[in-house]
Order: structure tokens, then sequence, then C-alpha cells
């Protein structure tokens, strides 16, 4: 095969920058972990700490997730091909699950250590 | 002289058939293939678009995506589902962005810059529809997975493409005859 050509590495450089310089999204996430979970358009928040069973609607019918010793799942969901109740526990910040289908989408994010004594202002405002 | 236009026409038909054909069948084997995460993918197809770009004219490479949108839709059964438009979306700009880098740089890039220009701007443009449309903000966490696995699988399908237009025969004959 012919050698890769000065435009090829440009390209390759500048698509593997991007895709490096996008992992620094997950920084700075130390706080306690909350499990965001988008619906429909609304957006609901979870402690991960906190055992629970929560259902979702959405346009194939409902998708019920769980939340378990520090980590969360789809426990069962009405699409067709399972992917979501197949991706199985995830339990650390950046690690997602989603059921397309059914439009639901669960992530699990790091909140900020509460350096700077701000968070009862963000709790309450 | 009037039939030999019309044969001409039919043979290249034909060729946007063949390579149609190729790239369903590409598509096939890629939703056979187990994936680790869902919404991960080779994108397999794409090889007979980075290859029919020496191939075809302007026109009928559009017919040809538009042909591998909707076969890729018929076999994974999303025609009618919004998913289509993350395919949609994906396809359209990496196959613009392939076509623009091969005629900017002609010579000077090889398949694995196509592919790679291609991979980026799919991956890119499925992340701005599921921004809008599916996940809003949450969007950025998938977004390093997908990116570096877009990168790795375009590296392989540009190395194989680019060997496989130097050294096929096929292709040299009809790259050669082109109109």
């Amino acid at each position: 095969m012919k050698r890769p050509t000065f435009v090829d590495i440009i390209i390759f450089i500048i698509s593997l920058s991007i895709s490096i310089l996008s992992f620094t999204l997950y920084t700075t996430l130390d706080g306690a972990l909350e499990v965001h979970v988008t619906s429909g358009g609304k957006e609901w928040v979870y402690d991960l700490s906190v055992d629970t069973t929560e259902t979702f609607t959405g346009p194939v019918g409902t998708t019920t997730m769980e939340i378990k010793n520090n980590s969360v799942h789809v426990h069962d969901s009405d699409c067709k091909n399972q992917i979501c109740v197949l991706m199985g526990w995830i339990s650390k910040p950046g690690e997602w699950v989603a059921c397309l289908p059914n439009n639901v989408f669960i992530v699990i994010q790091g909140t900020v250590e509460e350096a700077e004594g701000e968070t009862a202002d963000e709790i309450s405002y | 002289m009037k039939q030999q236009t019309k044969s001409h026409t039919e043979a290249r038909l034909e060729l946007v058939a063949l390579l149609a054909a190729c790239a369903l069948f590409l598509s096939t084997i890629e939703y056979m293939i187990p994936k680790p995460v869902p919404f991960m993918r080779l994108g397999l197809a794409n090889l007979a678009l980075i290859i029919s770009l020496g191939i075809l004219s302007d026109k009928e490479y559009f017919i040809l995506l538009l042909l591998k949108v909707i076969g890729q839709a018929l076999i994974t059964g999303s025609l009618f589902s919004y998913v289509i438009l993350f395919s949609l979306a994906g396809s359209l700009s990496s196959a613009l962005v392939m076509l623009i880098v091969y005629k900017v740089f002609k010579e000077k890039v090889s398949c694995v810059g196509i592919s790679i220009a291609g991979a980026l701007f799919s991956t890119l443009a499925q992340l701005t529809v599921s921004r809008f449309i599916l996940f809003g903000e949450g969007t950025y966490v998938i977004a390093p997975p997908f990116l570096l696995s877009g990168l790795v699988s375009a590296v392989i399908l540009g190395v194989f493409a680019q060997m496989f237009i130097e050294r096929s025969r096929w292709y040299q004959t009809v790259s050669g005859a082109q109109a």
C-alpha cells in the first residue's frame, strides 16, 4: 500500500485531537453521584446512593429503571430490541444507558465537590 | 448512435446499482455483528461510498448515498422511526465531506484521510441531532467514546479501501472508463 500522504496525517491528527479533547468533559466530578434521566423532553435527577425504582413512559411503552447498591440499570422496557436492558448495570460518572425506541436516556453524572459552600444556594435556587 | 448512448446510460445505472447492492450487503453483515455498545457502528457500508468517489459522477454518488440510507433503514427496520434521522444526518454530512476532501486534495489524499474526515463529520452530525432531538444537554457524555471508536474504525476502513482500489482490476477498468 502507498504510504499515507501529508493530508492524511493532518486529517488524522485533527480527528485524534478532537477525540482526546472531548474526554476532558469528564473531569472535575468528585462529589456525590447523580442519576440524570431524560425522557420526553423532561429531566429527572436521582441520588445514586438511594435505592429506588422508577418508571418512565415513552413512545413505545414504559421503561423501568432500578437504582440499587450505588448502581443503576434498566430493569425492563417495552422496546423491541432490549438493548437498554442488555447494557446492564452502570455505576461510574459518564456511563450511560439509553433506550432509543422509547426515548429514555439515563446517565450518571458527578457533582463538583462543595468547595465554595454554594451547594445550598444552588439547591434553593 | 442512439443505441450506444442508451447502453452507456444502462452501464452507468448498473454500476450505481452494483455499488448500492455492495453497500447493502455490507450493512447486512454489520447488522449481524453484535455491538459491545449500541449505536456504535463500524460503517462498513461506507466502503462502497469511498470506493465510488473515483468511479461515479457527483449525481451518481448522491443517488448511491440515498439508496444506501433507504436500504439500511429497510434492513434495520427503522425507515419510519426517528432513528433514520441519525442515519440521514450522519450519512449526508459524511458523504458531503468525503466528496469535498476528495475534490480539494485529489491525489494528495488517500482513502484513509477521506474515511477519517467522513467518520468525524458523521459522528459530529449525529451528536448534533442527538443534542437537539433526543437527549438534550446530556449528549456530551456520549461524545468521547463515539468520536474515538469512529476514528479507529475509519482508519481500518480507509486502509482497506485504499488497498482495494490499488489492487482491484475491476476498479481499474471502471475508473478508467469514467464518463
